[in-house]
């Protein structure tokens, strides 16, 4: 059976913060100077924002994204959590997904609860996956980043410990110590939601996910460095007794849909752009810091020239990450290709991006639901009719 | 003049590196939060003395050692350094900077084991009115500017290109540093336990130090009590030792019981 039979479709805002503070070299994070928020211009996005992800609800995408950083225009939700609330109250269908808070920024018990009531509310439709956070992250809590991987798996271990071991249980860590660990409620998916662990291709965090079962879901990197890591963690689940699936896996992309390739490249070119240079843009040492990487990566990194900040080009976007524009046939024929050659049946799909205003992402929401997941599934009809 | 000469050694199964230089009665320094380049400004020191330069772990040559997470792991580790390299008798201690704080640290908890104690620009001490900086913060291209009064004292020890291996070098430094001080470059309970240290102490300050304010001194000195004694350079920033001669002279003679 193709991965293309159980395609599902999960559509994902970030929600920016689109006025951005020009000539920043470092970038929209850390120390960009809160004052440049207007609570006017926030409500109003924060509007807009839940209306298209409601609005893929009701067009029948099979989930909704969220996630989750703090201190930057590159994001409205320094809480996941609440963002979720809001749409479990507004959809009926979808499934809602915290890709999520970083675990070690918060109590992992906390955390637990918090899940909890989101899967509870919702009826079982929550899904969670746990970042290590951006290292812009470790700069704006008191957190530190040279203990970050540590930290994280033990605040992974009390959240399993909490959701899949009745409690009252006692919990003695290095950097938790539960005298009663007792949650309640209890999510109401049994034994728990679906747990993925989101890398950015560190060999660390893909091992880990396979070994303790969890999905994988790896953030913006080149395409071959994706197919490399899930490899990877395909062959570490294995070897630690695990059958990973083709739900195991997700991938993401930033499709546009129009009329003709020529007006949705001129309709989405410049947003997807602004995202990839002004939101996400951040300066070595901010995304960094000390002990945030294992030293060995870093070198990695030094010696593949990651970190010369030159400008991403136009060209590396649509070559190297699953970046497409243009009709129907042309949107659909790419997510198609993408699922196979990554063995994924799960695909994130960004279709707001950057500084898109809402017209063109609701258009883009409503043309890839109407016109492209059709296609893909009529593919697949096709395809079992031969 | 004598040279350094380097040898290995395993402390609670880390292997770390030391340097030595000289005989007589020994002199152990703790170095700052790096350790990348030699310490040749220290020479002077080992005329008259059996100067050792243990490199702390996760800096410099030695190797990491995980288990440490807190400045008072760094004196647990001395201690044991101390018994590997047969230092029974009390010692001439000198730190620099994080390697100050060490010392101030190891001076509190093992005092039968330090002779006469000299704390360079040691950091530790939280003085609200004049904090230190955070080394995290300061942006590579601007660091330079932090370390030293006049800077082409550093481009005669850093010169050519910064290479991936100074990079990494560097990162890993800075990480072993962030887990001990990322959370706080200072420790509250200082206050109140510097006054356990009984040795003669010596404590030198750069005045154009902009890492450590020189106005921590008299803090430093107040805290410890009538036993501390202060010394202050002039034209002199972080880097006291290696911006001038002055500040070894200085060191030697209170060692050799001078003011």
């Amino acid at each position: 059976m193709s991965v293309l039979d159980r395609l599902q479709f999960y559509l994902m805002h970030f929600m920016p913060y689109p006025d951005v503070v020009p000539d920043r070299p470092q970038g929209q994070w850390v120390d960009i100077p809160n004052t440049h928020f207007d609570p006017e211009r926030g409500h109003k996005l924060y509007k807009d924002y839940l209306d298209e992800l409601v609005l893929g609800d009701a067009l029948g995408y099979d989930a909704l994204v969220v996630n989750e950083h703090h201190s930057t225009f590159y994001s409205l939700m320094p809480s996941c959590s609440i963002i979720a609330g809001a749409l479990i109250a507004r959809t009926r269908r979808a499934r809602i997904c915290v890709f999520g808070t970083p675990i070690t920024l918060t109590y992992p018990h906390r955390l637990a609860e918090e899940y909890a009531m989101l899967d509870v509310m919702s009826g079982g439709r929550l899904e969670c996956a746990f970042p290590l956070g951006t290292g812009m992250e470790y700069w704006v809590n008191p957190l530190n980043p040279a203990h970050a991987r540590e930290r994280f798996r033990e605040s992974m271990d009390v959240l399993m410990q909490a959701w899949t071991q009745p409690g009252p249980t006692r919990f003695d860590g290095e950097f938790y110590h539960y005298k009663y660990l007792n949650p309640f409620p209890l999510p109401y998916q049994k034994p728990h939601p679906k747990i993925y662990i989101v890398g950015s291709g560190t060999e660390d965090t893909v091992h880990y996910a396979a070994e303790k079962g969890f999905g994988y879901s790896q953030v913006f990197t080149p395409v071959a460095a994706q197919l490399k890591s899930f490899e990877n963690y395909r062959a570490t689940a294995a070897r630690h007794g695990h059958t990973p699936d083709s739900e195991s896996i997700i991938i993401s992309a930033i499709p546009y849909v129009a009329e003709t390739e020529a007006k949705a490249i001129e309709e989405a070119r410049d947003h997807i752009l602004f995202y990839f240079r002004s939101l996400l843009r951040t300066s070595d040492q901010m995304n960094s810091p000390p002990g945030y990487l294992p030293v060995d990566r870093l070198r990695k990194r030094l010696e593949a020239g990651v970190f010369q900040s030159s400008e991403i080009t136009w060209e590396a976007l649509t070559s190297v990450y699953r970046t497409v524009l243009g009709t129907p046939d042309q949107v659909a024929e790419r997510i198609a290709f993408w699922c196979e050659q990554a063995q994924s049946s799960r695909i994130i799909v960004h279709l707001h991006a950057g500084d898109m205003p809402h017209w063109k992402a609701v258009k883009n929401i409503t043309l890839f639901a109407e016109e492209v997941i059709p296609r893909l599934r009529r593919k697949l009809s096709l395809k079992a009719a031969e | 003049m004598t040279q350094f000469h380097k040898s290995d050694i395993a402390v609670d199964g880390v292997r770390v590196e030391v340097f030595e230089a000289g005989a007589g009665e020994p002199l152990v320094y703790f170095h700052g939060a790096g350790a990348t380049r030699g310490f040749d400004e220290l020479l002077p020191l080992a005329e008259k003395h059996r100067l050792i330069v243990p490199i702390h772990p996760g800096f410099g040559g030695s190797d990491d050692d995980l288990s440490i997470n807190t400045v008072l792991d760094y004196v647990v580790h001395y201690a044991a350094l101390f018994d590997q390299l047969g230092l029974r008798d009390p010692v001439d201690l000198v730190g620099h900077s994080l390697g100050g704080w060490i010392a101030s640290l190891f001076a509190i908890f093992n005092g039968h084991r330090v002779r006469r104690l000299a704390l360079a620009c040691p950091a530790g001490l939280r003085v609200p009115e004049h904090p230190s900086a955070d080394l995290f913060m300061i942006a590579p291209d601007k660091l330079a500017s932090y370390l030293v009064a006049a800077p082409g004292v550093l481009a005669k020890m850093i010169s050519g290109e910064v290479t991936v291996d100074m990079k990494v070098a560097r990162y890993r430094e800075m990480t072993s540093l962030a887990r001990v001080i990322w959370e706080r470059n200072y420790d509250p309970k200082l206050d109140r336990w510097l006054k356990r240290i009984t040795a003669p102490t010596l404590i030198l300050w750069g005045e154009q130090d902009r890492v450590l304010p020189a106005q921590q001194a008299p803090q430093w000195a107040e805290r410890i009590g009538s036993k501390a004694q202060i010394a202050t350079f002039d034209g002199v920033g972080h880097l006291v030792f290696v911006e001038t001669p002055g500040a070894v002279e200085r060191v030697e003679s209170f060692l050799n019981g001078g003011g």
